[in-house]
């Protein structure tokens, strides 16, 4: 039974959320706002009684809880929260629904309050790379932080794609994991043990240490593959955790694109927002015509040095133009590279002057969300 | 042939230094001069006859590995004193230092330049622009470390701070001796001001090198000093 304070609050968050449509928000954040402020404990008190999945890491976050939603669907009504919405008045929020199941994406920074709050049944932990350095500083900070709340949460079990160090510490102490590997990739912050500080022993994307962390003991090991190839599989692990029928995702499912028809062609936009992202992002298909969207404001990351460790190689013999509040910083880098960019002053400009049908259109978060969403 | 010595960057690699080797070889070359970059990882011996060796930032952990690694043979203190040119960022540099202390140890540093870092109390995130003697311009980069370094008696500073904090006391940033400079400045500094690359070009070949024009470089230079 909710109590008076907690129904009070979720009136109150609920009347602020239609105001909020109505001048145009997509009304979740300012709810949850609400409703903490009414009642601190609302996060906790909400989640009994409910079977919380949780989904966080540094990429592919909004896409494979998406995929955790559709499969656990299948047994019921899921509270989920919205895109990116994923700070705790967007678990707040979406925690209002009186659904018997919630999924939900969040932060990283985040992701330890959420789950001493909730007592979550699983918890799936994707990756950890350098992202929004300005406000994380460091990666083996968010992974001491995820290390000593997973060894706290007893009751939960961790899904861990284990390939990635720094999820292998986090869960190390654990007492339910199912460790996933898929093997065959390196990591790019990888070098040093995040277990014991010492140098990692990489062999073809398969790492040791002295101190015993390593990916080869594993409960699950599945073929390698791209990011959406690996989130489908954990995504799937986390449903049959829970008693849903395996779905089968087409590999763009995964992905965070979204095809536009502008000025009679085909944008298709892509979400890149770190060096892991982008690398990904620059590893798929590419057509001719390639624009490169850069932003610098907070969750982009206000420090933009993390271009240089990006390699745009594979722009060579492409068509590129760049745009976004920092066009200026992505054009130097990839100038240096020796691709020559076209600086312009928006993606329908870049769309304009493409000579192909069908263009490529690489997004920093914020451009992504304001182009497409 | 010019030998750029990337020193550890799967260590000293984090906050996007390595960018700087690609703008001393990209600026070289615009003036013909063959100039090879070389990565050492940490595993690998480093070289003695480096031109420009150059260290990046890095996290905790990894830049103890790094300084343990670079203490055998004193190989970088011995290259500086016959002349090579040194560019260290933040972590890289606070490695240079004679002391290097942590919240639980205190280890001796490469000792390329007299200043010691301690752990300060708070993180110094943020876009930072500083003036250096060297320069007719100010420089611009962007800062993201908790420690605070202090010069010692023989140190001479390599900019003062125009905004930001640099090294966290005294309004300074960085320190130079020489050949050798230390900065807190990612950015890449040699991307953000291509003078700076320039500089370290000619210490490298002991000689002046002719001005280029490089219109993307120039602009991209003077709207980064406008942003701060």
């Amino acid at each position: 039974m909710r109590s008076l304070r907690l129904r009070f609050a979720i009136a109150v968050a609920r009347s602020a959320s239609a105001t909020s449509k109505l001048l145009g928000h997509k009304g979740e954040t300012l709810p949850g706002r609400i409703l903490l402020a009414i009642e601190p404990e609302a996060i906790s008190l909400l989640a009994q009684g409910k079977e919380v999945i949780l989904v966080s890491g540094t990429n592919g976050k909004t896409s494979t809880t998406k995929a955790v939603t559709s499969i656990v669907s299948q047994l019921g009504p899921v509270a989920t929260s919205g895109s990116g919405s994923n700070l705790a008045w967007g678990a707040a929020n979406a925690l209002m629904s009186l659904a018997p199941y919630a999924v939900l994406e969040i932060d990283e920074l985040h992701l330890p309050s959420i789950i001493a709050q909730t007592d979550p049944t699983i918890v799936l932990l994707l990756n950890l790379t350098r992202d929004q350095l300005h406000r994380m500083h460091e990666v083996k900070r968010v992974a001491d932080r995820w290390h000593v709340e997973c060894s706290e949460a007893t009751n939960t079990i961790f899904v861990a794609d284990i390939d990635d160090p720094y999820i292998n510490y986090s869960i190390v102490n654990a007492i339910n994991v199912v460790r996933v590997s898929f093997g065959g990739r390196t990591h790019p912050d990888g070098a040093v043990c995040p277990r014991c500080g010492n140098y990692l022993t990489w062999v073809r994307g398969n790492y040791s240490c002295t101190c015993g962390l390593s990916n080869k003991i594993n409960e699950l090991k599945f073929k390698k593959g791209s990011a959406s190839h690996r989130n489908a599989i954990l995504a799937n692990i986390v449903g049959e955790i829970v008693g849903a029928d395996p779905v089968e995702f087409t590999e763009s499912a995964l992905e965070r694109t979204v095809t536009k028809e502008m000025a009679g062609k085909k944008a298709h936009f892509r979400l890149t927002k770190n060096p892991a992202s982008w690398t990904e992002a620059l590893q798929g298909d590419l057509h001719h015509d390639v624009v490169l969207v850069l932003n610098a404001r907070q969750v982009d990351g206000i420090d933009t040095s993390w271009l240089w460790d990006v390699s745009f190689k594979a722009l060579k013999g492409h068509r590129v133009f760049v745009c976004g509040e920092r066009a200026l910083d992505m054009a130097y880098r990839i100038h240096v590279e020796g691709i020559s960019p076209e600086v312009v002053e928006s993606v329908d400009v870049a769309i304009s002057l493409a000579t192909g049908s069908e263009i490529s259109v690489l997004s920093a978060y914020t451009a992504f969300f304001e182009l497409v969403m | 042939m010019l030998e750029i010595i990337r020193i550890h960057n799967e260590l000293l690699g984090t906050y996007g230094d390595r960018g700087n080797s690609d703008v001393l070889q990209y600026r070289a070359g615009l003036r013909k001069i063959k100039a090879r970059v070389t990565d050492i990882s940490y595993l690998d011996p480093l070289p003695r006859t480096g031109d420009i060796y150059l260290l990046g930032g890095a996290e905790d952990a990894a830049q103890l590995l790094s300084l343990t690694a670079l203490r055998k043979g004193s190989i970088l203190a011995r290259a500086a004193n016959k002349g090579a040119v040194v560019l260290a960022i933040c972590a890289g540099f606070q490695l240079l230092g004679t002391k290097y202390i942590t919240r639980d140890e205190e280890f001796a540093g490469l000792g390329l330049l007299d200043v010691s870092t301690a752990p300060g109390d708070k993180r110094l995130v943020g876009d930072i622009a500083v003036k250096s003697p060297l320069f007719e311009l100010p420089l611009t980069g962007f800062e993201n470390h908790s420690s605070v370094t202090t010069l010692g008696s023989e140190a001479k500073p390599f900019a003062s701070v125009i905004s930001g904090n640099g090294n966290g006391v005294a309004g300074l940033d960085g320190a130079m001796s020489e050949n050798v400079f230390g900065t807190y400045l990612h950015g890449p500094v040699l991307a953000r001001n291509p003078e700076f690359a320039d500089l370290l070009l000619e210490r490298a070949l002991g000689t002046s090198i002719e001005p280029v024009v490089d219109d993307l470089a120039t602009e991209y230079a003077k709207w980064r000093r406008a942003l701060i």
